[in-house]
């Protein structure tokens, strides 16, 4: 063996630590985690075998199914508005003007504080006394309005946070596609007469196809995982009645409260599914590039 | 000739005027929805100097009337053990960012400029770690870091969070950029492979390291749910966890005030990063939209 060649082992030397690190911490909870899904346990008695009982039994589950539904409602009612609000602001701070600078900063504050951060202040601004309720109560007509009590109010109160922390992240996203347009392109479309409406819809939206792939496939794989925002914000860990119950809650739940490691498990690989399924349609829509392997 | 010249003026005139009207309408909407934005966070900063009579006042003080100073922030370091949360937080992010920098850097090389055999094996599984989220992974962990021993502890909170496959990732892109030319000139040299790698590639890396250790840092200091779960001693609270205890009282009204001063507190170090290290934290956060 020539000595290039030899030297080529220590590649595997290099990443030797990595490789061994994700064996224990990623390869091997996944295994147990599927094959716990498939048995009883609850952390004191060794877990019994009970094959695929458990998947047959959430399609039976009220608080698996109630979760499903309150998981999908959050993941479309969070990622629609977000999509549009972020690409219009992407817009906007593209544009030259006044302060823009300053405002772009104002605009990304809500990215800084973390999400129980976030929860907690949102938390005191839906207080019934809170200024939301003064402001917003006068209007129509109630007083107080109790943003986290009620069962319509409180879902979407959880979409609002939500988005509302989130929105200059995608921003930050979409600038980045916008800016790497040549202006040439713009400037010709101009020149040919189309209007910057026009000039957006026909020029730029086409070439920022795989960003809006990418924002609409990142967001709904992230909202997939909603779990600390409906801990924190809503009254009682995914309430009230359960409105706020994510798949993501669940699984703390039946993990942690309730510890049925087995149902927790095999509600983590329906999630798992989920989420695989957008990650494939990202893979292969998006910026699949990124991961190639030269 | 005088006519022309006034038909020109008007011209540039309404020139003028129209990119006015276009700035004054840009700017205005833009100010509406950043200060909208933006207001939570304000209030949040503002509340922390209030008394907690005067946080649901109507209308709203923009600014405290009754300035409390650093009163609620001294209630929350004596009232709670702010002081442990704020450290447990500090060394599990610094642990962390170090290990993922470092180790990152390591195998992210190693992946980048040598050819080994399962080379392309062994990166496919560090890409498929970044397609799967931790949520799913919490259940099989906690019974993993429960078989060892090591609920309760300082192992248990910072381990799995060790290095990251996002890290390994990033480090491996940038690692490309490295020349072959100026390795090669160090082996001829005699330096050995591992002082190549401390010498050369890692200064070389240091922009790329740098953005990634913000965001690593941020993850840790952000991470809510595996310390939720890891962690019941009281002792080894990090600071979103011991920051739900403000909002969850469930027998008593929260002390507004002081979860806002807490809430600050914690949004310090963010801030501080964010004003001094910008191009590296937006950079950072780009970057990371890939891991999802």
């Amino acid at each position: 063996m020539g000595l290039v060649q030899r030297r080529q082992y220590y590649g595997l030397l290099f990443v030797a630590p990595a490789v061994i690190f994700f064996a224990i911490f990623f390869l091997y909870p996944i295994v147990i985690g599927f094959g716990l899904s498939l048995t009883d346990f609850t952390l004191l008695k060794p877990p019994v075998w009970v094959g695929l009982q458990n998947y047959q039994d959430l399609l039976n589950d009220r608080l698996f199914l109630k979760s499903l539904n309150v998981t999908i409602g959050f993941v479309l009612g969070s990622t629609v508005p977000v999509w549009f609000i972020s690409l219009a602001m992407a817009v906007l701070f593209f544009q030259r003007f006044p302060g823009r600078e300053l405002m772009k900063v104002l605009f990304f504050t809500p990215l800084l504080p973390s999400v129980v951060v976030v929860s907690v202040v949102w938390k005191l601004l839906l207080h019934p006394s809170g200024i939301l309720s003064s402001v917003i109560g006068p209007i129509v007509g109630q007083m107080p309005i109790k943003w986290l009590f009620d069962l319509q109010l409180s879902p979407i109160m959880s979409v609002v946070v939500h988005d509302w922390h989130i929105a200059p992240f995608y921003m930050i996203i979409w600038l980045s596609g916008l800016t790497a347009i040549p202006p040439e392109l713009r400037d010709a479309a101009r020149v040919d007469g189309a209007n910057a409406l026009q000039s957006f819809l026909r020029v730029e939206l086409p070439l920022l196809k795989p960003t809006a792939v990418f924002v609409a496939a990142i967001s709904t794989i992230r909202a997939f995982q909603g779990f600390s925002i409906q801990f924190v914000l809503s009254p009682s860990q995914g309430g009230p009645l359960e409105v706020n119950t994510t798949l993501g809650i669940v699984i703390w739940k039946y993990g942690f409260q309730f510890f049925r490691m087995g149902d927790a498990a095999a509600i983590s690989v329906v999630l798992f599914a989920f989420i695989l399924i957008f990650t494939l349609f990202q893979l292969r829509l998006g910026r699949s590039d990124d991961f190639s392997l030269n | 000739m005088t006519a022309a010249k006034t038909y020109e003026s008007d011209w540039a005139f309404e020139a003028r005027l129209r990119r006015r009207i276009r700035n004054l309408i840009l700017f205005s909407v833009a100010l509406l929805i950043s200060l909208l934005f933006f207001f939570p966070v304000y209030l949040m900063f503002s509340s922390s100097f209030k008394s907690e009579g005067e946080i649901f006042a109507i209308p709203m003080h923009w600014i405290p009337h009754e300035f409390q100073g650093f009163r609620q922030y001294e209630f929350a370091f004596e009232s709670t053990r702010l002081e442990r949360w704020y450290i447990n937080s500090l060394v599990i992010a610094a642990v962390q960012t170090i290990a993922t920098v470092f180790f990152g850097a390591l195998a992210g090389y190693g992946f980048a400029k040598f050819r080994f055999p399962a080379r392309n094996i062994l990166f496919l599984f560090i890409l498929s770690i970044m397609t799967v989220p931790f949520q799913i992974l919490v259940i099989p962990m906690f019974v993993l870091v429960h078989q060892l021993g090591w609920h309760n502890t300082y192992q248990g909170l910072i381990m799995p969070g060790l290095i990251s496959a996002f890290g390994v990732f990033m480090m491996r892109q940038f690692a490309y950029s490295v020349p072959d030319e100026l390795l090669d000139a160090a082996r001829i040299d005699g330096a050995s492979e591992f002082s190549i790698f401390r010498r050369i590639v890692m200064p070389m890396l240091k922009p790329a390291a740098a953005s990634l250790a913000i965001i690593t840092f941020l993850f840790s200091w952000n991470s809510f749910l595996w310390p939720l779960v890891v962690a019941q001693n009281r002792d080894l609270v990090t600071l979103p966890v011991g920051l739900t205890y403000f909002s969850q009282s469930l027998d008593r009204e929260p002390l507004w005030a002081v979860a806002m001063a807490v809430s600050t507190m914690a949004t310090i170090p963010v801030i501080l990063l964010f004003v001094f290290f910008q191009r590296y934290f937006i950079e950072g956060m780009m970057v990371s939209g890939i891991k999802g």
